[in-house]
């Protein structure tokens, strides 16, 4: 009764797989960004910060917001951007929604912290909601923009070019010269074509016997020609990677070291840990807890406005609306579950995992489940490791 | 017969051998007291015995049949019922209803006859609440039945953690360390008042406890864990004198 | 025989209301008509949440999961079996909710089941994941009109039966919890390590709750299909859910009274606010700064002072008169600054508004309106009562 497999096995494209695994890897990078607040905010105040998915939002609207300051307003005459945009944007969404993230817990979360903790995920859940319908109201009036490509130095309008491919395996070298001859045949058809078209008074639909006839040739050469290409392109494995997304890579790879950093040799890394391990005695030993929950939120914060940056400007065709958070924020969430809540590595495992399975699952066919899936890994991992990945299951002693 | 028997019982977290091979019998109408320094797995014992943790190996029985790895709630079904170190009551509710709740076990109408609220479910209600004041009166709380347990003071909360073991009706009660944090007075009464449940309630009684003169003048026997292993079982008069356990309890080499 | 007869009573008044209700009805409007509807099926389905999360402590917040497989199950079922059926709509009707009601507990018994090994937060993912996917797949079957949804059969706005539904889950809930059978549950959230060591099977306590919150669901499910006429999956994202979870810790986790005062308070706000006329932004503005002012006031009232009911009432008095005269003033003032003065359609307002009072109240009552409390007249009477009644015998 259930449509679930109407592709199973149906022909998967062997040679896409390589792609799909690398977009995977790329939109799983942006989870683990985002995740990682996620799961240091769970850390040290064991709430889940229901509103993390609209800072990301803001984050985006951040970057927007710049690209328009530079110029890049809509429908804008400009020559593609720089690297020095691209940074901007990057550390101006950082910084603004770590401002956002501290302002929130300030007003929204330290309040209620020694409440029940359902009452504050309550709270967290009111102030999504606020952001994303109050956002609306304040933010371009709700309506979906998008931050121009061209202010990327890799921007080029032709979508092949600026491209880094990498060749697993090419196209069968004869059969594509084999094609490449073709072309010369249907380019000839083509001319022969226009010519009698024009001659007929350029009318497509009504044409003579003789327009008819040079019609269907042209068209069967350029199926020919098509065909042939297919032939000569079987088998072949090719990987497209944007420049801009491996900026993006590349960037996301030095937040992830940076922070680890942080984390583990600073004495705020230190600090946080240590109230992440037990935020009662943290506070008896001298450690000033509220500081160092403010500089969780700033930071974790922080990780998703440069993956919304990210995101909103490297994904081509990205809309941002004020709902642009809840899908990636529920997905980042899910990812930090995933690799176990409150553990840093298990959040960049999770994202990845995520990225890479949404991938594979639109790869084999199964779009419309793209954002079922990972609830789909997540009960079934939670099932087998209640601690998730990385996490450890607290046993309560009794 | 024997009531309670432990044969051999281990249990290992990771590394660590919390109960090692560690085996005693427990007679009806027992007053059996287990001591040991902190951290000698005498809590640990109590989680095997009622359920609460599964034996890595080794056996025990209650009653003539075997309960090793039984699920916590069938034990309590079975007659075993306990108190708890760090006190566990049911905080939001009130001392009546802990006590209520407990005795649970012995509903006899079905939820179905609760969601339509029919008479027997009533009925039952009303006997149950009547049982439970019977306890709180044995443990001196009647006075306090409809306060909030979170809000007793700390003796209270102990002997309330007893009333509502009391009310599943079991054979054999555990408690776990139930003087500590009362003064002697306190002591004093719940002496006489875990003597009087097992005289006139007719339950076996199996105590931890720190406090020596309380143990000593309580129980008729009294087994020694150290490290998770016997060193020591006998009345009080022989755990009193043995080197091994004077050595435990002042950590020197025998 | 005492019984029987207030029984019967009871019952006579339940169902005489629900027709009272109907009758007051037909004489509105169908928008007036719709709102009772939902917010009829907004009670049932927080009071049914509320024996999930509140009584038995379980974090579910997926329960339009359930309100959808119930949904769904009766749309089905009429496209499929109501062309054959030649007995009476209503009938047809009632048959439905016992389906949906039964399909969704099958779907809370699959869901109750992970719960034994989850706790907490782990739970709360997993629920929210159910509903999801619940969502998705449904968004997938051709059979059950992928993301265009299905028209229901028969279309039946029968008003008095999602009010007596309403009541049905709440008589049920409320005699669950006064009589000894409704303290296992209430055990199991305190405490399921005690619980079980006196006896409480908390496997099947997780479960029954499971499948009576997630079956009460589904039969508001069908109800609400059948009164729509046509249903989608877009009805049921995780906004409906977290609306629902909202409904029950601002009533009060675990009190049945508080979730339904919370259902039609949340229910009515936003709907009220769909008439409303265009805002002006400087209003908004001055509201905005002005509440965050008056939360922070009372929050110092409540920490601070130690007063007397009476006092605090009169300081809380004094704060909303203040915090009137300052959205007024500072509004004209705003006013003056040409940013403000564009203007805001007041149906944009509604979530925000939702959102805003949903906040507020948790900053001043965290605990819920009626905390762990059910109504009652002595209740809401305590605080004017002069002396509280001491506990005997309990030290500070
Ligand atoms: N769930 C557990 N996981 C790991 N170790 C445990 C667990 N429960 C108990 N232990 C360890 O087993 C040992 C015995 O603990 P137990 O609580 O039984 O001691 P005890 O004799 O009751 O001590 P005390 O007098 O302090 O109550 C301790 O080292 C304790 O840390
Ligand atoms: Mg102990």
């Amino acid at each position: 009764m259930l449509d679930l497999a109407p592709h199973l096995l149906a022909g998967l494209e062997i040679s896409t797989l390589p792609q799909q695994l690398v977009t995977g890897l790329l939109i799983g990078t942006i989870y683990a960004l985002v995740a990682l607040g996620y799961t240091m905010v769970y850390g040290v105040l064991k709430l889940i910060n229901f509103a993390h998915g609209e800072v990301f939002m803001l984050g985006a609207y951040a970057a927007l917001l710049i690209s328009w300051s530079l110029g890049y307003t809509p429908g804008n005459s400009l020559e593609h951007g720089s690297w020095m945009a691209l940074i901007l944007m990057l550390i101006g969404a950082m910084i603004v929604c770590a401002l956002i993230g501290m302002i929130i817990e300030r007003l929204a979360y330290r309040p209620m912290r020694n409440q029940a903790r359902i009452a504050s995920l309550i709270t967290a859940i009111g102030v999504s909601l606020f952001l994303q319908y109050g956002g609306q109201i304040f933010l371009l009036n709700g309506t979906p923009q998008n931050i121009d490509p061209k202010v990327s130095p890799f921007y080029s309008s032709d979508p092949t070019v600026g491209n880094i491919q990498l060749t697993i395996k090419g196209p069968n070298k004869e059969l594509l010269a084999k094609a490449d001859q073709m072309s010369s045949l249907v380019d000839k058809a083509k001319t022969d074509y226009e010519a009698e078209l024009k001659l007929e008074g350029g009318d497509e639909f009504n044409l003579q016997p003789k327009g008819k006839e040079l019609r269907d040739l042209y068209r069967k050469e350029q199926r020919d020609l098509e065909s042939a290409k297919n032939d000569a392109n079987k088998g072949a494995i090719l990987v497209n990677l944007p420049k801009g997304q491996v900026f993006m890579l590349g960037s996301v790879l030095i937040i992830m070291v940076g922070l680890t950093w942080l984390v583990m040799f600073t004495r705020q890394g230190r600090a946080m840990r240590a109230v992440s391990l037990d935020f009662d005695s943290a506070s008896l030993m001298g450690i000033n807890v509220n500081a160092v929950v403010t500089f969780t939120f700033a930071l974790g914060s922080s990780l998703a406005g440069a993956g919304a940056m990210m995101a909103a400007t490297f994904q081509s065709g990205t809309k941002i609306d004020t709902f642009f958070g809840v899908l990636p924020g529920v997905k980042a969430f899910v990812a930090a579950v995933l690799g176990g809540i409150g553990n840093i590595p298990g959040a960049v495992l999770g994202g990845i995992l995520m990225g890479l399975a949404e991938n594979l699952v639109v790869w084999a066919g199964y779009g419309g489940y793209k954002d079922a899936i990972a609830f789909v890994i997540l009960i079934a991992i939670l099932l087998f490791k209640p601690g998730g990945l990385l996490g450890s299951a607290k046993v309560e002693k009794v | 017969m024997n009531l309670l028997k432990l044969d051999k019982a281990t249990i290992k977290f990771g590394g660590l051998i919390a109960v090692n091979e560690v085996s005693f019998e427990i007679n009806k109408g027992d007053l059996f007291g287990l001591i040991g320094p902190n951290g000698a797995g005498k809590t640990t014992c109590f989680n095997l015995i009622t359920g609460v943790y599964k034996p890595t190996s080794g056996q025990i029985s209650f009653d003539g049949r075997d309960i090793t790895g039984t699920p916590a709630n069938k034990i309590a079904n079975l007659g075993i019922a306990r108190t708890f170190q760090n006190i566990r009551l049911f905080k939001s509710m009130s001392v009546l209803e802990n006590v209520v709740t407990a005795g649970y076990l012995r509903h006899k109408t079905s939820m179905a006859s609760a969601f339509f609220y029919l008479p027997s479910a009533i009925k039952e209600n009303e006997q149950l609440k009547e049982e439970a004041m019977k306890l709180l009166e044995v443990v001196d709380l009647a006075h306090v039945a409809d306060v909030r347990s979170c809000d007793l003071a700390y003796g209270m909360q102990r002997r309330l953690e007893i009333a509502r073991a009391m009310a599943t009706q079991p054979q054999l009660l555990l408690l776990d360390e139930p003087a500590a944090g009362m003064n002697p007075q306190e002591k004093e009464e719940l002496n006489a008042m875990v003597k009087k449940i097992r005289d006139h309630h007719n339950m076996t009684v199996l105590l931890i406890e720190h406090d020596m003169r309380f143990v000593m003048s309580l129980c008729e026997k009294i087994f020694v864990l150290d490290h998770g292993e016997e060193i020591c079982f006998g009345p009080p008069e022989k755990v009193r004198n043995d080197p091994k356990v004077i050595a435990a309890y002042l950590g020197e080499a025998v | 025989m005492k019984f029987l007869a207030t029984r019967v009573l009871s019952i006579l008044a339940a169902i005489g209301f629900s027709f009272l209700v109907q009758k007051l009805a037909e004489g509105q409007d169908s928008f007036t008509q719709q709102l009772l509807v939902l917010a009829s099926l907004y009670v049932t389905l927080s009071v049914s949440l509320n024996l999930i999360n509140g009584i038995t402590g379980q974090f579910s917040i997926g329960h339009a999961a359930f309100y959808q497989v119930g949904a769904y199950a009766a749309a089905y079922c009429g496209t499929a079996f109501y062309p054959n059926w030649h007995g009476s709509p209503v009938v047809w009707l009632l048959l439905m909710l016992v389906v949906g009601g039964i399909v969704a507990a099958i779907a809370g018994f699959i869901v109750g089941l992970p719960s034994l090994r989850l706790k907490g937060d782990y739970l709360a993912v997993v629920t929210m994941g159910f509903g999801e996917i619940v969502r998705i797949v449904v968004q997938n079957q051709k059979v059950l009109g992928e993301s265009g949804g299905l028209s229901v059969h028969p279309h039946l706005q029968q008003i008095w039966v999602v009010v007596l539904l309403a009541i049905l889950c709440i008589a049920l809930c409320r005699n669950l919890q006064i009589t000894a059978h409704g303290l296992p549950f209430l055990a199991v959230r305190e405490d399921e390590v005690a619980s079980a060591a006196m006896g409480v099977n908390v496997t099947k306590t997780k479960v029954i709750a499971f499948v009576l919150g997630s079956g009460f669901a589904g039969a508001a499910g069908a109800a609400y299909a059948l009164q729509l006429g046509a249903i989608n999956p877009d009805l049921f994202r995780m906004d409906q859910s977290f609306i629902i979870l909202t409904m029950v810790v601002l009533g009060g986790t675990g009190s049945v009274t508080g979730s339904v005062l919370a259902a039609l308070l949340l229910f009515y706000i936003p709907e009220k606010m769909r008439d409303l006329s265009d805002v002006r932004l400087s209003v908004l503005v001055s509201i905005l700064i002005s509440v965050g002012f008056a939360v922070a006031a009372v929050r110092y009232v409540i920490n601070n002072v130690h007063k007397p009911i009476k006092v605090r009432a009169a300081y809380y008095a004094g704060i909303t008169a203040v915090t009137a005269v300052v959205i007024t003033i500072l509004g004209k003032i705003l006013q003056l600054v040409p940013a403000f003065q564009t203007s805001v359609e007041g149906g944009k307002l509604r979530l925000v508004v939702f959102a805003g009072v949903l906040i507020v109240l948790m900053l001043i009552r965290p605990e819920g309106i009626f905390a762990h409390h059910e109504f009652s007249w002595d209740w809401l009477l305590s605080p004017l009562k002069k002396k509280r009644t001491k506990l005997p015998g309990v030290s500070a």
